[in-house]
C-alpha cells in the first residue's frame, strides 16, 4: 500500500515535471531566438549594407 | 507602456501557474478508483485542450495566407505568422500531452502505451505538425508558405478526430468527462481544480504564443528588408 502511494507520488512528480521541462525549454529556445534576432538589427543598422 | 501590459500578464499568468499547481497537489482529492496519479490530469487535460485551440489558430491564419497571398500579401503574412506561431506551440503543447498521458498511462493501465483510438490520432496530429514545422525550417522557395499553409489546413483536420475518438470507438483512453455520455461528469471540487489549471495553462500558452509571434513577424521584416536592399545592391 505504502509502496504504491510512494511509486504514485513518483509518477505524478516526474509528469509536472517534464511538463515545465518541455515549457521552459521552448520558453529559453525563443528567447535566445529573439536575443540574436535583436543583435542582428543591430548589427545591420550599424553596418547597411548600401 | 506595451512592456507593461505584457509583464503585467505574465505576472497575472505566473501567479495563475502557481495556484493552479496548488490546487493540484495540496487541495485536489484524490479519486476514489485511482488515487493520486490522478493528479496528472490538472496538466494533460488542460494542455491538451490547449494545444487543440493553438492547431484551430493555426488553421485560420493558413486559410488567411491562402485567401490574401495574391490580393492583399502584408495580410497574408500575417495570417502566416500565426499560422506558424499557432503550429509551432502546439507542438509544444501536444508533446506534453504524448508525455503525461504515457505516464499516467503506466500507473492506471501498466502499460506506457497501446495503439487505441484516442492516442494513435494525437501521435498522427503531432506528426503532421512536426512536418509542418520541419517543411517550414528545412524547405527553401517561394511556395513553401503555400505548401505549409495547405499542410497545416490538412493537418487541422484531425484534430475534430482526436475529439471525437472516444466517442465514436470503444477505446483504452479513460470516456469523455465532459460532454460524453450520461453520468459521465468531475465531483465539483476536482472540476474546480481543472478549471483554474485550464486557465492558467491557457494565460500561459497565449503568452507564449504572442511572443513567438512577435519573433515571426520581426523575421519577417527583416527578410523583406534584406531582399529589398539586395534588389537595390543589384538594380
Amino acid at each position: 500500500m505504502q509502496e504504491a502511494a510512494i511509486l504514485d507520488h513518483q509518477f505524478v512528480v516526474a509528469a509536472y515535471c517534464v511538463t515545465w521541462a518541455i515549457q521552459l525549454s521552448y520558453l529559453a529556445w525563443l528567447g535566445l531566438k529573439w536575443r540574436a534576432q535583436k543583435r542582428n538589427a543591430l548589427s545591420s543598422a550599424r553596418n547597411p549594407r548600401s | 507602456m506595451k512592456k507593461l501590459a505584457v509583464s503585467l500578464y505574465a505576472a497575472i499568468t505566473i501567479a495563475l501557474m502557481v495556484w493552479g499547481f496548488y490546487q493540484a497537489i495540496y487541495v485536489a482529492p484524490d479519486d476514489a478508483m485511482q488515487g493520486y496519479v490522478f493528479r496528472i490530469i490538472y496538466y494533460h487535460v488542460p494542455s491538451a485542450s490547449v494545444a487543440f485551440l493553438f492547431f484551430a489558430i493555426s488553421l485560420l491564419g493558413s486559410i488567411a495566407y491562402l485567401a490574401y497571398r495574391r490580393a492583399r500579401p502584408a495580410w497574408a503574412q500575417i495570417g502566416d505568422a500565426w499560422a506558424l506561431a499557432g503550429a509551432e506551440v502546439g507542438v509544444v503543447f501536444c508533446t506534453v500531452v504524448l508525455t503525461t498521458g504515457p505516464l499516467w498511462g503506466r500507473r492506471a493501465w501498466g502499460i506506457w502505451w497501446t495503439w487505441d483510438a484516442r492516442l494513435t490520432t494525437t501521435l498522427v496530429l503531432w506528426l503532421i505538425y512536426v512536418s509542418y514545422l520541419l517543411l517550414r525550417r528545412f524547405a527553401a522557395g517561394p511556395q513553401v508558405q503555400t505548401l505549409a499553409a495547405v499542410l497545416g489546413i490538412f493537418g487541422a483536420l484531425d484534430v475534430p478526430i482526436v475529439y471525437m475518438s472516444n466517442r465514436w470507438w470503444r477505446t483504452q483512453h479513460p470516456a469523455p468527462v465532459f460532454g460524453g455520455s450520461e453520468g459521465s461528469g468531475m465531483a465539483p471540487s476536482m472540476a474546480r481544480v481543472l478549471l483554474w489549471n485550464m486557465l492558467a495553462w491557457l494565460c500561459w500558452g497565449l503568452l507564449i504564443l504572442m511572443l513567438r509571434y512577435a519573433v515571426e513577424r520581426k523575421q519577417q521584416r527583416a527578410a523583406a528588408e534584406e531582399a529589398l536592399e539586395m534588389l537595390e545592391a543589384n538594380g
